[in-house]
Parts: structure tokens; sequence; C-alpha cells
């Protein structure tokens, strides 16, 4: 098992919503991309990856992030985190900011978010011509992110 | 006059409210709003195979996907006259043990407890009591672990077939569940202590008739034919083909579920009614458990279903076991499932789904096509009960707080353990 999960969360079919599931589908395919880490493109719920979270040294999530923060820039938030809503938008569901919480209640495994700015979240697929055009350094920040959480980083897993 | 109005019940599966009428001391009104859209499934399998039709109805429920799919192919067998194997109905009843662990683990900590330790939600108890909800989750992955196994999904399994199973166990999948039931002995004791450490919730008593499958020998979810509805001492037969005679459902105009009563009288299903049907079963563990808890049959409290889902824990784990044993003594035989020899007919099927009684009914064509089929779910036969109980709440609360009366009702409403999206399966009268 890879010691490092990384998780792309979002819906393709709406818009800039799905951004972290693409960066997953990249993250896959990437030849930078560390031996250790294991990409999945989860959809839209994070808690039905609970099983293959278990054994890890962490788990990042990328998701995207509305607010007020220019389109693309990707903000860390780690453990609990702070200061981002955990408003829920599905019935049947928690929402990424809920999920992490509850995971951090439940288990002892580190856990980082990854959020990538966007403007708006709209029903139709593919991203805004505003995160398309930042995807190539949405992916460096991604991968420079991952690689400084790496278990043989010389860094605390 | 005055109204409590429930909205939307939070922490049960489905959609549904309470709304209440007071005028003066007087309970006008209390109805239990089911609001949930009709699920049509009946319609659907019409004119459909028999080998279709197991896989679309277990659609109804994900949290009882394994009962709907036995039911369902026990009711089609019934109506050809297929015989399972001993096997296949040992494998059939670990399937449902399986459910039923992850079923009541799911709704006693996630979904009940909360209520009694003042906690909005079972996050927050987490923040709280993380030793709590990390035992029901422990306990809800091996329920799910064994419908993988045996079921092949932990939702709607795909390896149970008309006259079998597509693949059987192998002897390290069985080893693995043993080891995990025997670590789940432990856990499942720490349910009844935890249990029992839960504040009182004594603010609903009512006279209530409990009805169970009911198998003298044969302590089974799934084997059975006979229904058993117990009123005060009085005890009433019935035949599974006989279940429209227990059931007597009739529409009411503020429920998309229909209402269940038998000689006028509303009654219970479920691990209380299971109990309290089959006391014979109450040895070893499973007494001790109910001392512990202090729970005595027949019960007048509806609040002593969720002592009696942790009744239930304990026995579906040794029971689990035991199959499991008895599995592995005689070894696990590769059947194919028993062909079927499709015919004209009809065949109707009662288990008990971890909410209770459910019922399939199905009338087939000589190609083996449904033309006619009835489902009854647990949830539905509880509604007329969920109401009455619901208004002796409002009785028997001596405050006029609303906040008072919408906690009681709804801690009672979650006793049930109701699965509403199961329960609809009509059209709203105009």
């Amino acid at each position: 098992m890879k010691p490092l999960l990384a998780i792309g969360l979002g819906n393709p079919l709406m818009g800039d919503d799905g951004v972290g599931c693409m960066v997953a589908e990249r993250l896959v395919n990437d030849p930078r991309l560390p031996d250790s880490v294991e990409v999945i493109s989860g959809g839209s719920d994070l808690l039905r990856y609970c099983k293959q979270m278990e054994g890890r040294s962490r788990v990042v999530v990328i998701d995207a992030i509305e607010g007020d923060t220019e389109p693309g820039i990707v903000l860390t938030f780690e453990g609990a985190c702070s200061g981002l809503s955990e408003r829920q938008d599905h019935v049947h569901q928690l929402s990424a900011v809920q999920a992490i919480r509850l995971l951090g209640l439940l288990n002892s495994i580190p856990c980082t978010l990854l959020g990538i700015s966007v403007s708006s979240a709209a029903i139709g697929s593919g991203l805004s011509p505003a995160v398309d055009a930042q995807m190539p350094a949405i992916l460096d920040s991604v991968l420079q992110e991952l690689g400084r959480r790496l278990p043989d980083n010389g860094r605390r897993p | 006059m005055k109204t409590v109005v429930i909205e939307h019940l939070a922490r049960v599966e489905g959609h549904g409210g309470i709304s209440v009428v007071l005028e003066g001391d007087k309970v006008s009104k209390v109805h239990f709003d089911v609001f949930e859209g009709a699920r049509l499934l009946e319609s659907l399998v019409r004119g459909k195979r028999y080998d279709e039709v197991s896989p679309i109805l277990s659609r109804i429920c994900s949290i009882c996907s394994a009962a709907h799919s036995l039911t369902s192919l026990k009711a089609s067998e019934n109506a050809f006259g297929v015989q399972v194997s001993p096997q296949t109905q040992l494998l059939r009843e670990l399937l449902y043990r399986g459910e039923s662990i992850q079923s009541h683990a799911l709704h006693l900590f996630l979904l009940a407890a909360p209520d009694y330790l003042d906690f909005p939600s079972a996050i927050a108890l987490a923040a709280e009591k993380p030793d709590a909800v990390l035992l029901g989750l422990r306990l809800k992955k091996l329920g799910n672990l064994i419908q993988e196994t045996i079921g092949g999904r932990a939702v709607h399994p795909v390896n149970v077939v008309p006259g079998g199973f597509g693949t059987v166990p192998t002897v390290d999948q069985l080893i693995e569940l043993r080891d995990g039931l025997m670590e789940a002995i432990k856990d499942s004791q720490d349910v009844i202590e935890l249990m029992a450490s839960l504040p009182p919730a004594d603010f609903c008593q009512c006279d209530t008739a409990y009805a169970a499958l009911h198998s003298p020998n044969d302590d089974s979810y799934f084997a059975g034919d006979e229904v058993m509805l117990a009123d005060n001492g009085n005890r009433t037969v019935m035949r599974a083909a006989e279940y429209r005679k227990l059931a007597n459902e009739q529409s009411v105009l503020h429920s998309h579920a229909k209402h269940s009563s038998f000689h006028g009288k509303p009654f219970m299903v479920g691990s209380l009614a299971r109990l309290t049907v089959n006391p014979q079963r109450l040895n070893g563990r499973q007494a001790v458990a109910m001392e512990r808890l202090n729970l005595r049959l027949p019960a007048r409290n509806p609040m002593d279903n969720n002592k009696a889902q942790a009744v239930e824990l304990v026995g579906d784990v040794e029971r689990a076991l035991d199959i499991i044993e008895c599995l592995l003594r005689d070894g696990v035989k590769d059947e194919r499932p028993v062909e079927v020899q499709v015919c004209a007919g009809t065949g109707t099927a009662i288990t008990e789904a971890p909410r209770g009684l459910l019922v399939h009914s199905y009338t087939y064509d000589s190609e083996g096509r449904i033309t006619a089929a009835d489902m009854i779910t647990p949830t539905a036969l509880n509604a007329a009960s969920m109401e009455l109980h619901f208004r002796r709440v409002v009785e028997q609360c001596a405050e006029r707080e609303e906040a008072v009366i919408a906690k009681r009702l709804q801690m009672v409403a979650r006793a049930y353990d109701p699965c509403i999206s199961c329960s609809v399966h009509l059209v709203r009268r105009q």
C-alpha cells in the first residue's frame, strides 16, 4: 500500500466544482507524481473512501473552494480545516469539511485539504476559462504540496 | 389552539414529519406525515422475469437491501415450489444476521444515541464520546463485511439468486468472518453497557400489540411461515399467505404510507416484537443483557425497542458465529443453485428484516413473468402504531413547551427506526 493517499473531490457536471476530480485524473498520468502517492478521483462523497484511508501515513483531499480568492489558487488547510464552512448541500452526504472533521475525530490519520479557489460552480461540464487557464500552475502547486508531505521527505508525515 | 410541527424528521431513513394540534389540554390531531414520493416498484416489476425481480426490488432500500433481496427470492421460490438446500438456508440466515448487525449498529449509535445524551448529531457525539461512535462503526463494518462476503456486496447483494447462491464462501473467508465475530462478542457486550448507561426515556406508556415471525423450533429471521400477533396475552397465529388478514391496509389522507391494524388495533413490528413473540430465544447472554437493561416483556414503552435492538445485536453475533462454526464443521459444498421450473402461481414470503416483518407476494404467469406484486414493509406496518404512540407522548407530557414535546416525539419516532422511503407504496388520494 502506498503511504500517501490523494483524493480529488467534486462533481464534473457542476463546472468548477469538478476541479478536484480533474486534478486527480491528470495527476494519475503525470510523470512527476511520486511513487509513494496513490491518487483517486473520488466524486463527491469523501466518506466512501474510509476503507482506502486505513493504514496510510496521510490523506490529502483536493477540492474546489468558493471564496474571494483569485480563481486557481491552491490553499492549504491542515487538520480540522479551521475557518472553513461546514455547509452541506446534499441530503445524503456530508460536505468535505464535515467529513474531514468527522474522520479527524474517529481515526488518527493526518489529513490535509488542498482547496482550489473557484469563482462559481454552476450546472455545466468543463471548467471555467479562468480556472482552466490555471491548470498547469494548479498541478505544479498540488505536486509541490504532495511532495512536502511524503513520509520520506524528512518532515513529519 | 397550539400546534407542534416537525417538518422533517432527522436521523431516520427517508422523508417524513409529525404534526400535532392541541386544543387546550385536548390533543385533537396527531399525524405522522409521510410525504416521501410513491416508489411504484410493484408496478415496475410487472412483466419482469422471475430472475430479474429480486435485484430490482432490492433497490427499495440500501439499509435492508439483503432482506428485500432474500424475501423476494423466497416469494418467487414459493410460487414455483423450489426447495433450497440446508446450506443455502444457513448462508441466507448468515446474510440476514450481517444485515441486522450493521443496521442495528447504525441506528443505535448514529441515529438514536445522540438524543439520549443531548447531542444534535452523531458528529457532535463523536467529538465528545468518540469511543461510543467507534464502537458502533466497528460493528457496522463487521455487518458490512458479512454482507460483502456472502452477498457479494455490502449493499444490494449480487450473489443471491433464485435457488441458492452464485458462489459459496471459501473456508478462509468464513474464518475471517469468524475472527471478526469473536472480537465482536466483547463489542456487543460493550453495547449493552453503553445502553445501560443512558438516561432513562420513560415518557410514553401504552398497551401495545406486537407481531413477529414465530418459529418455535428455529432460531431464524428467514425461515418460518407463521406470524404471531401478541396482544395482552392473546396470541393469534397466521400463515404468511394470510398476510392481508394481519395487515388490513387502509389508505389515509395525510400519508403516502398505508396504515395497518388487526381487529382495529395498530400493532408494532421490529426487535421488541421479535423478542416478545419469541421469548424462548432469550437465553444465555441475551437473557443477561435483558436483565442488565431492565427490559421487561411485553413492554409498554416503545423506547424499549432500542434496548431490544441492543439485545438482538448480542444474539446476532452469537447466531452468526454458530452458523459459521456449523458451515466449517460440515464443510462448505460447492453447490449450484436449484434449478427453477416456472409455472403459473402465487408465492408469498414473510421474513424479519432489521425493522420487522417484511412481506413480498407475487403472482406469476406460466412463463415465469410477474402479473401482480405486493410488498409491505415494516415501517408501513408500524405507521399506525407510531401515530398512536405519538398521541400518547403528547397526552402524557405534563409540559406544554413545544421543544419538549417535539424532542419526545422525535425520540419515539427514532426508536421505531423507521425506513420511510421503504414504506410508501401508493399515491395520495384526493
